[in-house]
């Protein structure tokens, strides 16, 4: 004896799941077969001396479902996995767990995952998303992504500085997250494993937190560095306007010292935090330079050095200090707007939640929630979990997690998202989702998933981020020498500016301490991240999922997008399209086809129910109902036979259907499912039924016509089926009669024609050929946003939203270029400018002053920050 | 092996900075003695401290990275 799992394709209600165990049992040998139709697949049991696989799978293909054969990708996406290094676990939705074993010396993890995610898998590995503290800039980033990366049993890491997070994937049996925490505390940084709500209230309070000390900061170093310009600045230029006392040297080097240990303390800490650990970073460089600068000035104070080394710099120093941590004070109160869209949706959940216990209702806060439990909802209130409605009707809000303006009408059946805003009446319902399974909290995991993934981009970025450092003290050591050696005599340094007034090694001094002000790293760092945070975070509040800047930058190279037909450009649902009358009114016809078809679960028989409901005809009900599968019904209305079906089931009873025949031919090759009445064995009309198409579709492919696009759709269909409906909405290409396992083929297809190809479709039964596109794009039902197998998801079920998504990745694209063009424009003309490479060319000659290198280094980074805002407000929809 | 390479990468910074630093001393020197009316004695001084700390802030970058493939190798 032998039992098998067959999954099936095509199973739509309890009336298919009965014909599918029916054509299974009918073969000769099979002891015992249960179908289900939402988990599409059979369990069947049969003996394997007296009939084998094959022919099951063949009784149940001719049975009008199709098979999906073994090794093909399963139409059920897997939704996790956790990886320890031998076995790995495989959660699929519905419950399914799958084991694996692979010997690691034959291959590597990343092989066999990469092995099953091109099968249309989805492999979620043991990851851990940490918060990490005291990041400065892009080299921090690095730092900690290097410390990691050393370790054993890390298998990838990625740090986003602007986001302040680690994402890392790992071996549970090798490390553990408090182990992560402490390697990344070990290099200098803090770092906390997150996220609930309170965890982003207390983000949100630690940011603010941050924005206030370097506001307090700024203040500081401004009260200071205005006294200790002028007197420094009065003194060198004899400003007779300015006190004698402010002119002081003890008196400025007190002001200076205080600068330096209170807004300046912070750069020597990180510097000292930073090479304690062997790392370097921005605050080096700030270190270094306003360092030099101080130490010159005091050893100028307390020493006689000589005629030049009696000016001091401490308005150098102070000046320094003031501008950068006037540059932090701004990057910290801009980087909360960019990643204000997490914020929001956390800050969209509802605290608290009222449930049914013993009878009564009681309020309890949300993480208490559990599944099944009965939760009640009165108007203007939130929903607080995913749940099906019991009792109740009410319009539901959907816009904060759709960006539906319209309220969704629900009632009992209605599924309901946790967070949504309930309008018009009471609710109860049945919490199917709860805690991290809602799909709010699925929602904010795939947006800080992706603004934690990095873009092919980026990589160029990080290289030069990670050697940043390194190379501007190079290039200011190379600068000292210059100018020390060569430039101060050979460019005539003493003759312009007076031999008392300076000295080669001071002149050289601030040229390489202007080199280390100017250049920075942070614009080239923050320039791709934030770009991505606040493009998947305007995505995410349209109902758009996009998963990581590698979708964003494929999607703005595509030509080509395929459509599924069924569920994406049409609704997926069949709906009553004609109703031919060849005896009675078209609605006598309607009415015995509705009444025979009363009792009937099948959707061609909801249809016409439907149909005739919408139409206001009266339905009695029929006796003696009996469906006879795979043809149609019968039932006895007033004691005549009633029957609707297929030209079989008719000729069975005796009638000639030939005088129908090219009308029934007409309404097929139209892609409809036409049906005969008959009452008494008389035929009375005829019924069709189609799947419609959705009213946006139209629009959606003209919206993409006009942004220069091929569109072309998929499907099962006959050719002329297919043809009808792609003129319908006004398609070019056609890829009719294509079964479901040659979808993915189909689209290679158009890939060896060097088509860039996206994929739309439902991201179930399409999960091979989103796998295959370039970009799979799967139209989302509100609350299943985990669909592994495409990168960008719309949550709405709108095909509108397929040319707003490309138009949101084009344009975040299109900032990170202008970021990185600024970002690298701006540190490839300013270090050669504060180099002193202008000094020979011009007249009087130009030499950077490094306060304003300091002011220009804050600026880089905020005008980056600012320019990634500017997106905010683009509208999507043109 | 965590702490061979601090020591090495320390030793060998050490080293560089130092080259480095003798190398700036001994074109100092010879400035001075040619152009005693620019360079003075406190500007060689003040440069070679200057030219240290650069030297190894920019060589404890370098060092760690070329020890450890080092070690790792043999």
């Amino acid at each position: 004896m032998e039992d098998v799992t067959i999954k099936i394709k095509g199973m739509m209600c309890g009336h298919c799941e009965k014909t599918v165990a029916e054509a299974a049992k009918n073969v000769k040998g099979v002891t015992k077969a249960l179908s289900d139709f939402k988990k599409g697949e059979a369990k069947v049991s049969f003996d394997s001396s007296v009939t084998d696989l094959e022919t099951i799978k063949k009784a149940i293909a001719d049975s009008g479902y199709e098979v999906i054969e073994d090794g093909e990708a399963c139409p059920i996406p897997v939704r996790s996995a956790t990886v320890p290094q031998q076995v790995k676990t495989v959660d699929k939705e519905g419950g399914i767990k799958k084991d694996f074993e692979y010997d690691s010396s034959k291959v590597s993890l990343a092989e066999f995952e990469n092995a099953i995610t091109s099968l249309g898998y989805g492999v979620a590995k043991n990851e851990v998303t940490l918060k990490v503290g005291l990041m400065h800039c892009a080299s921090c980033a690095l730092n900690i992504e290097t410390a990691l990366k050393k370790t054993p049993g890390i298998t990838s890491v990625n740090v986003s500085f602007p986001l302040e997070r680690a994402r890392i994937s790992y071996d549970p049996e090798q490390i553990s997250a408090p182990d992560m925490i402490k390697i990344i505390e070990g290099v200098g940084y803090t770092a906390s494993e997150k996220l609930d709500r309170s965890d982003a209230d207390r983000e949100q309070r630690a940011r603010e937190e941050e924005i206030k000390r370097q506001r307090t900061n700024f203040i500081i170093a401004l009260v200071l560095a205005v006294p200790i310009s002028l007197g420094d600045m009065g003194r060198n230029l004899n400003w007779t306007f300015v006190p004698d006392i402010l002119k002081n040297d003890y008196l400025l080097f007190i002001l200076a010292t205080l600068v330096m240990l209170f807004p300046g303390r912070q750069f020597f800490v990180g510097t000292y935090k930073g090479l304690r650990h062997g790392m370097t970073d921005m605050n080096l460089l700030i270190a270094t330079g306003t360092g030099a600068a101080y130490t010159v000035s005091v050893a100028a104070t307390f020493l006689d050095l000589g005629e030049a080394y009696k000016h001091t710099y401490y308005d150098t120093a102070a000046l320094l200090i003031m501008f950068i941590v006037l540059g932090r004070y701004l990057e910290a109160f801009t980087k909360g707007k960019t990643s204000e869209a997490i914020r929001k949706l956390m800050g969209l959940a509802a605290k608290t939640a009222r449930i049914i216990v013993n009878g009564e209702e009681k309020e309890i806060p949300v993480e208490a929630v559990k599944f099944n439990d009965i939760v009640v909802v009165r108007p203007g209130e939130k929903i607080p979990v995913d749940g099906k409605v019991t009792e109740g009707l009410t319009a539901v809000d959907e816009s904060m997690l759709t960006g539906e303006s319209m309220p969704v009408e629900k009632t009992a059946g209605s599924e309901v998202i946790g967070a949504t805003m309930n309008k018009t009446g009471m609710i109860k319902f049945q919490a199917t989702k709860v805690g991290a399974d809602t799909a709010l909290a699925q929602i904010i995991k795939l947006v800080e998933d992706a603004q934690t993934q990095k873009a092919p981009i980026q990589k160029l970025a990080d290289i030069v981020a990670g050697h940043f450092i390194l190379a501007v003290h190079v290039l200011a050591l190379l600068a000292f020498f210059f100018w020390f050696f060569i430039g101060f005599e050979y460019f005539n340094v003493p003759g312009t500016f007076g031999m008392g007034m300076t000295s080669p090694f001071l002149f050289s001094l601030l040229i390489s301490i202007t080199v280390l002000i100017i250049s920075c790293p942070c614009a080239v760092g923050l320039a791709t991240p934030i770009a991505i945070m606040v493009g998947t975070g305007k995505g995410a509040e349209n109902g758009i999922l996009i998963k990581g800047g590698e979708a964003l930058e494929k999607a703005q190279k595509l030509d080509t997008i395929v459509f599924d037909k069924t569920g994406t450009l049409t609704k997926g649902e069949p709906a009553l399209t004609d109703v031919i009358a060849i005896k009675g009114s078209e609605s006598e016809v309607l009415k015995l086809a509705a009444i025979a078809e009363k009792g009937s679960e099948h959707p061609l028989g909801e249809a016409i129910l439907k149909g005739a409901k919408e139409r206001g005809i009266d339905l009695p009900d029929a006796e003696g109902f009996r469906a006879i599968p795979g043809h149609g019904v019968e039932v006895k209305y007033r004691g005549k036979k009633v029957l609707i079906g297929t030209r079989k089931l008719m000729a069975e009873n005796g009638m000639d259907i030939t005088p129908l025949s090219a009308r029934l031919e007409e309404l097929e090759h139209s892609g409809k499912t036409a049906m005969i009445v008959a009452q008494d064995n008389e035929i009375v009309g005829m019924i069709a039924v189609a799947d419609t198409l959705k009213e946006s579709s139209k629009e959606a492919v003209e919206e993409l016509h006009k942004m220069g696009f091929s569109v072309a759709m998929i499907t099962g269909d006959n050719k002329r089926t297919a043809d009808a409906i792609a003129k319908q909405v006004g398609i070019d290409r056609v890829l009719s009669e294509v079964l479901p396992e040659d979808k993915a083929s189909e689209i290679k297809k158009l890939q060896s024609e060097g088509k860039k190809v996206a994929m739309v479709g439902d991201g179930i039964n399409d999960a091979p050929a989103l796998m295959q596109s370039d970009v799979g794009i799967a139209i989302g039902s509100g609350t299943d946003v985990a669909i592994e197998s495409a990168q960008i998801v719309l949550i709405k079920n709108d095909v509108r939203d397929v040319s707003k998504s490309i138009r949101l990745s084009r344009m975040t694209l299109n900032k990170i270029k202008q970021n990185l063009f600024w970002a690298f424009f701006y540190n490839s003309v300013g270090i050669p400018i504060a180099m002193g490479i202008l000094y020979p060319f011009t007249s009087p000659p130009f030499l950077l002053n490094p306060a304003v290198a300091a002011a220009a280094m804050a600026a880089s980074s905020v005008t980056v920050t600012m320019n990634t805002l500017l997106m905010k407000r683009i509208k999507l929809d043109r | 092996m965590e702490k061979k390479l601090g020591v090495y990468s320390i030793i060998a910074s050490l080293v560089t900075s130092v080259v480095i630093v003798s190398f700036f001393y001994l074109i100092a020197l010879q400035k001075l003695g040619a152009h005693p009316d620019i360079y003075r004695p406190v500007d060689v001084y003040a440069g070679m401290v200057y030219v240290f700390i650069l030297a190894m802030i920019v060589s404890a970058s370098i060092w760690p990275g070329i020890i450890e493939k080092r070690l790792i190798k043999n």
